[in-house]
């Protein structure tokens, strides 16, 4: 299942949405739009991962990424409805601690 | 344990072969454990053990290969995964403690060889012959009352 991603702009806060799986393979893909979302944002960015069906190691570590870039920016970054896939990979890594969780899948 | 071997499967190292490898898998354990959750945690471990081969062994070259064994005895799975490429430092493989995670100096490298620890019963990392490494997991059925 390929990767397919939109972005929305609302008063500075850009929404990163994710619908597929991110891999190995795609992750390269969330990780360009999580860092361009970083650069353009105004007051932060929300990946929302309510239709991500997989998300492995290399997933985790471009959410991390981003957490670290706008943080140093000092801008809000969260997680908007992590799908059940995405919650358990967190949980396995012992990080869903770490981010800013918004709603429930 | 080679004799008994189920489904032996050489895999190019294309990263985009790695939602075949998964959706085998998943059928493949979901029949041996009939338990959806910890199958979905069998499918991460062994895409991270692939990632790993790919990334790290092969330094991301597309066109070497891989080797996976799947094996289900009664009570015990046992899946490998082999590669021929740079060995991994003893180090980078073995179990650690999680630390309270920090976001500040997280660094998540290493991720998946932790992951692949904590779902499986016993990962050893053995070095190939003459180079490489081969990844052997196995998971216990448990008792169902247990």
């Amino acid at each position: 299942m390929a990767l397919e991603l939109t972005e929305h702009n609302e008063a500075g806060l850009i929404t990163v949405t994710a619908h597929g799986e991110v891999d190995l393979n795609s992750s390269p893909q969330l990780r360009d739009a999580i860092l361009d979302a970083v650069q353009t944002c105004s007051t932060g960015v929300q990946v929302n991962l309510h239709h991500v069906a997989y998300m492995d190691s290399s997933g985790v570590a471009t959410l991390v990424e981003g957490l670290q870039a706008t943080t140093k920016n000092k801008h809000s970054f969260s997680l908007l409805r992590p799908s059940e896939s995405v919650l358990k990979v967190l949980q396995l890594a012992r990080l869903d601690s770490v981010f800013t969780i918004e709603g429930t899948a | 344990m080679e004799n008994n071997t189920d489904i032996t499967l050489h895999l190019r190292t294309d990263p985009g072969l790695l939602c075949s490898v998964r959706a085998l898998t998943s059928r493949y354990v979901g029949e041996w454990l009939h338990d959806d959750s910890k199958t979905k945690e069998i499918v991460l471990a062994i895409d991270e053990a692939c990632a790993n081969a790919i990334q790290h062994a092969y330094n991301n070259d597309p066109n070497q290969t891989i080797t996976l064994r799947f094996t289900a005895m009664e009570r015990t799975l046992e899946i490998q995964v082999e590669d021929r490429g740079h060995t991994a430092p003893t180090e980078k493989v073995q179990r650690k403690t999680p630390a309270p995670p920090d976001p500040e100096t997280l660094t998540p490298g290493g991720l998946g060889v932790q992951l692949i620890h904590q779902v499986f019963d016993e990962a050893d990392w053995c070095p190939g012959t003459p180079t490489g490494n081969c990844v052997r997991m196995r998971l216990y059925k448990k008792n169902q009352e247990s």
